[in-house]
């Protein structure tokens, strides 16, 4: 038995994270259909599904951005507002900069924005860049950086301020497997030091890796919920790789099928 | 509002960082600066050019049939008189002499004919310039300075206008409510484009998702917006300055008019008036281009539908002679009611001093109201269609799906 899963099992589930009968419809296109589930304090989440199945937008909806058909999203008992009671860290699928500013001074604008002095986000800035070995770059433009480098300074934006709450969507895609690691140990130190996890991956290896329970999400609804074990055990014990192309597998092909119609 | 000040701050370091902002600040200046110089030396190399024409000497004939002409200018410019038209026309024609001046009997009905040489665009000036100084000074030869000066349209005249008991100065009581409009019309020609791009930089740059959940959109809008007045003042300083500046130490070689600041009126109710005006137009323009920013995917998009919203704004301009003579007139009405018209027409009004009380008022709450729905669309679209990175959005997208 491994660390993470004596932690589920030592505490009391306490969700942090609240989803209950979660419905979304863009205009007569239902995308989520109904939804529910929880994620516990200090746990790991594994977020999954194919691309479009809704993960993104769940996520957006919890965040406010987009607001949900019906149901309730909760954060911390209550729907997410600016400022909130828990420190939020997210990493959005759609990468975004200042493209045209400094790292140091992009990294330092966001810790502000999360509460942090000047001073303290341009330390835990410079801290993180040495980190991820990026402390020589601190004064280029953001532009000037290559794809992964960018990468790495959005992750730092995200968890600048150690957040309670990180939800992060594909974290790690487009990594090499050096920088892939890297990351992952950033993201399960901060879990060690208490921050519940929330993320959105197609690596399975991640999965495995961090996961203490997971979600599969297909046609707007859970198709498998729970811990790694009891969702292996639902299907037979196959491999998590083994299971997604079993679920998502016909998906595919059918939307190979209306391409090549 | 919480952040306010980070993204303030932000916002107004990031613009002065960059080149461009300070390459549109300072060619204003220069630009005004290389005019005067331009109209001071042309002033300059022209009179002389002018006064070297007169003073060039050539060959000339003068037949005076108007019977002004004072014999005693005929010698001292060593010309002669001819009596023959024609002869003294083929003596120019054959090269023998420079020029013929004739003048006729009836010169307000007949023009003085010049017959001379030709010497390049320029010095052929000189012919008309010497047959008329002639003409001139014999006729103040024989008359006094004061039907002289009467002649020559140099009198001067001092009106003193009343208005409920009080001298009354038409022109200087535009100046203070004036300057309003002058300023709308700066801020908005120097900073209409950054409004817009301000907001499609957001959304090109794909930072909106980590912005919203971290301060509200209204934060960061207004933020922007405040941003955006704090340089556009920084800005009207950085023009304003080295006008003064180059007003006070040059006005005299330049033959500036002198302006007296001291008894400029100040009329207290004008002045709020064009201040209020003034603010509820450019929060509304700004919540406009705010929108606009956010409704399409990218700032060349965008750049079309800014070029109507300044046609709107700036288009009553063509009808200044209007809001003068005729402001009782419906289309005045209409483009000063008319909210993405009203803030010329108002401001224009408003300092000329026929603007209405009812159309002040009626103005007032149009553009109020304009402004706050405006801004609550912008905002509203900020928040939801900046996240459509690609696609334009409607706004009946926008409030149905949310």
């Amino acid at each position: 038995m491994n660390a993470k899963q004596t932690k589920i099992t030592s505490t009391t589930p306490e969700p942090i994270i609240n989803i209950n009968h979660f419905k979304m419809n863009f205009g007569n296109k239902t995308v989520i259909k109904d939804l529910s589930f929880d994620v516990y304090k200090g746990e790991v989440f594994g977020f999954l599904g194919s691309n479009g199945s809704g993960k993104t937008t769940t996520i957006r909806a919890l965040l406010g951005i987009y607001k949900p058909t019906s149901g309730i999203l909760n954060i911390g008992n209550k729907p997410f507002s600016i400022p909130s009671d828990i420190k939020l860290g997210y990493l959005p699928e759609e990468r975004g900069f200042y493209r045209k500013e400094t790292v140091i001074d992009v990294m330092t604008y966001f810790g502000q924005l999360k509460g942090l002095q000047k001073a303290e986000a341009k330390d835990r800035a410079e801290t993180y860049l040495r980190r991820v070995k990026l402390i020589d770059m601190a004064s280029v433009k953001i532009d000037k950086l290559s794809g992964g480098q960018q990468q790495k300074i959005q992750l730092g934006i995200t968890i600048i301020d150690d957040p309670e709450l990180l939800i992060l969507d594909e974290p790690t895609k487009g990594f090499d497997p050096v920088n892939r690691r890297l990351l992952m140990d950033i993201i399960q130190e901060h879990n060690k030091a208490g921050a519940t996890i929330m993320f959105i991956t197609h690596q399975m290896e991640e999965v495995e890796q961090l996961c203490d329970r997971i979600i599969l999400l297909k046609d707007g609804v859970a198709r498998a919920y729970g811990t790694v074990k009891d969702v292996k055990r639902e299907f037979n014990n196959l491999s998590l790789d083994d299971i997604f192309i079993k679920v998502y597998g016909d998906e595919n092909e059918e939307i190979e099928r209306n391409n090549n119609v | 509002m919480y952040n306010l000040g980070t993204v303030l701050w932000f916002e107004i370091m990031r613009t002065l960082k960059r080149k461009s902002f300070w390459i549109t600040a300072v060619a204003f200046p220069i630009g005004i600066g290389l005019i005067f110089a331009i109209i001071y030396f042309s002033n300059i190399s022209t009179k002389n050019a002018a006064e070297n024409t007169i003073n060039q000497k050539f060959s000339f004939m003068i037949t005076d049939d108007s019977g002004l002409i004072n014999k005693e200018l005929i010698k001292q410019h060593k010309a002669t008189e001819s009596d023959n038209k024609q002869a003294a026309i083929k003596d120019v024609s054959d090269g023998k002499i420079d020029a013929y001046f004739y003048y006729p009997d009836d010169l307000v009905n007949n023009k003085v004919e010049i017959y001379a040489a030709e010497a390049g665009i320029f010095d052929n000036g000189r012919y008309e310039g010497v047959a008329k100084t002639i003409l001139q000074q014999s006729v103040e030869s024989v008359t006094d300075t004061q039907t002289t000066a009467v002649l020559k349209d140099s009198i001067g005249f001092n009106s003193i206008l009343y208005k409920n008991g009080l001298q009354f100065d038409g022109y200087k009581e535009i100046i203070a409510p004036g300057i309003f409009l002058v300023l709308f019309y700066i801020l908005i020609v120097t900073f209409g484009n950054q409004m817009l791009s301000s907001t499609t930089e957001e959304k090109e740059n794909r930072v909106i998702e980590i912005i919203l959940t971290t301060i509200k959109a209204r934060t960061l809008i207004m933020g922007k917006i405040i941003s955006l007045i704090i340089l556009a003042f920084f800005q009207v300083a950085i023009i304003l300055i080295p006008t003064i500046i180059a007003y006070v130490l040059f006005h005299n070689a330049l033959s500036l008019p002198n302006f007296d600041l001291s008894n400029i009126p100040l009329d207290p109710t004008r002045i709020a008036i064009a201040a209020i005006i003034f603010i509820l137009s450019f929060l509304m323009i700004t919540g406009l281009l705010v929108a606009i920013g956010s409704a399409v995917p990218t700032a060349k998009e965008a750049n079309g539908f800014f070029g109507v919203v300044m046609i709107m704004m700036f288009g009553p301009l063509y009808a200044v002679s209007l809001f003068v003579s005729a402001p009782t007139s419906n289309i005045v009405k209409f483009l000063t009611l008319f909210p993405l018209t009203a803030p010329i027409p108002m401001l224009l009004r408003n300092a000329i001093g026929n603007l209405t009380t009812f159309e002040t008022i009626t103005g007032i709450t149009i553009l109020a109201i304009s402004a706050i729905v405006i801004l609550t669309i912008a905002i509203r679209l900020f928040q939801y269609g900046a996240l459509e990175y690609t696609n334009r959005i409607s706004l009946k997208k926008v409030f149905q799906k949310h």
